[in-house]
């Protein structure tokens, strides 16, 4: 301790209490930053719900023509349009995370599962690094793959010509649709959640692992009776990171998805597989380049809303899920 | 005592770094523009050769599509911008230079023998009248039409539309792309495929066959004698009032010089007025 921090102790604040104020400070700037991110959004989309009111999420007309003569009535000299129905995107946004967190869950579970209890250490040792770096692959890699590799496969073996003059001339099954898309994100958000399923495995207390089986119960259940009903939270935690992933996911599903506004329809049988269709976030980039006509600019910060919207209720439904886990002593 | 003072330093050294730096950095303009992305591998190969010239000239160039750029023009964001229709009205405030030509080639899978579409059977496949090869008749295929086509934000969209559909919308039927590549892409890897692309990207490695239309072939020669009737100028577009005479200088250099009339054509467009 040198004399001129003596002195400056006795006059005012420490240094840890300086230490303290400043990250206060910085918390209090990341929470503004926040705020004023929700306020400039929800002020920016405000003509377009206002104009629309809850028909906004619902179905009515070609979307993709909606969007056009939003666009081209943003001339000084028109009235603006702000007619937007936005199911046929809202719909795909769903089928597409849905379905893909639901193939994501079980599969990553399992992996999880092998890599901590059952794998040879050989084999995890070479598994875990590659879930890492997996995980840290660029979105666009994974689209280029689909595009280049995937939807021509399935364009060419999986869909019959039947399927194709079925639908003709609402869409065209070329490949790019519903079912590469989900393959390519489930694809995408599996290593985060093989990731963080794994680190919350490792962590359940190896008493209470060794307790089990000193009773006489075998690995496998000892492993999902004791081990994994420890984890939920982190269960909960892994599938809120990888929706919110999924939901954000727009460059690679605009590659891969075929890019009509079009909602899937599950009443077409094997066809609903290949339909083509676009998502909230992919639609925003889509049509970035008319940001520059503002009943445009209106509607896709209105559709940037709504996913702010919905990445909040889903923090908000991991924190709920986690709630009453806590009684069992569980780290939630 | 050792920590104030190594703080101290440090402020000294981060204050004194941007003095330093900008000496270096002075005299170098940057222009700003934006527009077609059609046009950008060409655009990008000019930069590079004008910026060898011209040491203290650097460009930035955000490909926002033929129309965003011009609004950008008019709303003084950026200082020249590219685009490849004609001018319209709407464009006011703004000066139309002719830079050089490009074709809109009509595509398909190599594996598609049909050769040769007049302007009407283009529309009526794009507009959902054709949704099968074996109405227009000339393939060897008779399966489902795939067609390919940009969205509505992009400025060869809104080409295609005036020259081919005849202000008609697309059908939903046409899978819509965002760039030009991945149009020639997904043609190239579909065998029932068929798509509009620009010409610099339908060339020949593009794994893509141009159609002729109307019987002429979407080639640089038919191109430049304008008999090609898919043909369009790449305008140079700057504010009227005040414009960049750097910026001036540069689309002279584009338009009249050898050396970008070199450019031009190597990569894949028609130079229309350079020297030879």
């Amino acid at each position: 301790m040198d004399e001129e921090d003596f002195l400056e102790q006795s006059h005012g604040i420490s240094q840890d209490q300086r230490a303290e104020l400043w990250l206060g400070a910085l918390v209090f700037v990341v929470v503004g930053v926040l705020l004023a991110m929700l306020a400039f959004v929800t002020y920016q989309a405000w003509p377009s719900f206002a104009h629309n009111g809850l028909a906004w999420f619902g179905p009515g007309g070609s979307i993709d023509q909606q969007i056009t003569r939003i666009f081209t009535s943003g001339d000084l000299k028109q009235t603006p349009v702000y007619t937007f129905h936005a199911w046929p995107l809202i719909w795909s946004t769903i089928l597409t995370t849905v379905g893909a967190i639901s193939i994501a869950f079980v599969s990553s579970l399992f992996i999880a599962v092998f890599i901590v209890e059952f794998a040879p250490p050989w084999l995890r040792r070479v598994l875990e690094p590659v879930v890492r770096l997996l995980a840290s692959v660029p979105s666009v890699i994974y689209g280029l793959a689909g595009v280049l590799v995937l939807v021509p496969f399935i364009n060419n073996h999986l869909i019959t010509q039947s399927e194709k003059a079925s639908v003709t001339p609402i869409i065209s099954l070329s490949g790019a649709g519903l079912l590469p898309a989900v393959v390519v994100l489930t694809v995408m958000i599996s290593p985060i959640m093989i990731a963080v399923f794994v680190d919350g495995l490792r962590a359940v207390p190896r008493g209470w692992l060794e307790g089990s089986l000193a009773l006489g119960v075998n690995r496998w259940r000892t492993f999902w009776k004791v081990g994994v009903r420890t984890v939920r939270p982190v269960l909960v935690a892994g599938t809120v990171l990888a929706t919110a992933r999924a939901l954000g996911e727009a460059i690679m599903l605009l590659m891969v998805s075929g890019g009509v506004g079009f909602a899937p329809n599950p009443l077409d049988g094997p066809t609903f597989f290949f339909e083509p269709f676009r998502t909230l976030a992919a639609t925003i980039i889509a049509f970035d380049d008319e940001r520059s006509s503002p009943p445009m600019k209106h509607t896709l910060y209105a559709i940037a809303a709504v996913l702010l919207f919905s990445a909040a209720m889903l923090s908000f439904i991991g924190w709920a899920a986690k709630r009453p886990m806590r009684r069992y002593g569980v780290i939630a | 005592m050792r920590l104030r003072s190594r703080l101290r330093g440090l402020v000294a050294l981060a204050a004194v770094i941007p003095v330093v730096a900008l000496p270096a950095s002075a005299g170098a303009t940057t222009l700003f523009g934006s527009g077609s992305s059609a046009e950008q591998p060409i655009l990008n190969v000019l930069f590079k050769a004008y910026n060898k010239l011209h040491h203290n000239v650097r460009f930035n160039y955000l490909p926002d599509g033929g129309n965003a750029g011009v609004t950008d023009v008019q709303a003084g964001r950026r200082l020249f911008s590219v685009n490849t229709r004609a001018p319209l009205p709407s464009d006011a405030g703004t000066t139309y230079f002719k830079l050089w030509l490009d074709g809109l080639c009509i595509a398909v899978n190599p594996q598609n023998s049909v050769s040769n579409l007049t302007i009407a059977q283009t529309k009526d496949i794009f507009t959902g009248v054709f949704t099968n090869w074996s109405q227009p008749g000339g393939s060897n295929l008779s399966s489902t039409i795939d067609p390919f086509g940009r969205n509505s934000s992009a400025g060869l969209y809104t080409f295609f539309q005036q020259a081919v559909l005849g202000g008609a919308t697309q059908s939903s039927n046409v899978a819509q792309e965002t760039s030009d590549g991945l149009v020639a892409t997904n043609v190239s890897k579909d065998p029932n495929a068929i798509g509009y692309i620009g010409l610099a990207n339908s060339g020949k490695g593009s794994g893509v066959k141009r159609l002729s239309i109307n019987g002429i072939a979407c080639s640089q020669t038919e191109i430049k004698s304008e008999t090609y009737p898919l043909f369009r100028y790449a305008w140079g577009v700057y504010p009227t009032n005040h414009p960049s005479t750097a910026v001036e200088k540069f689309f002279d250099w584009v338009r009249k010089s050898k050396q970008a009339g070199q450019i031009i054509n190597r990569g894949g467009a028609v130079a229309a007025f350079n020297n030879k």
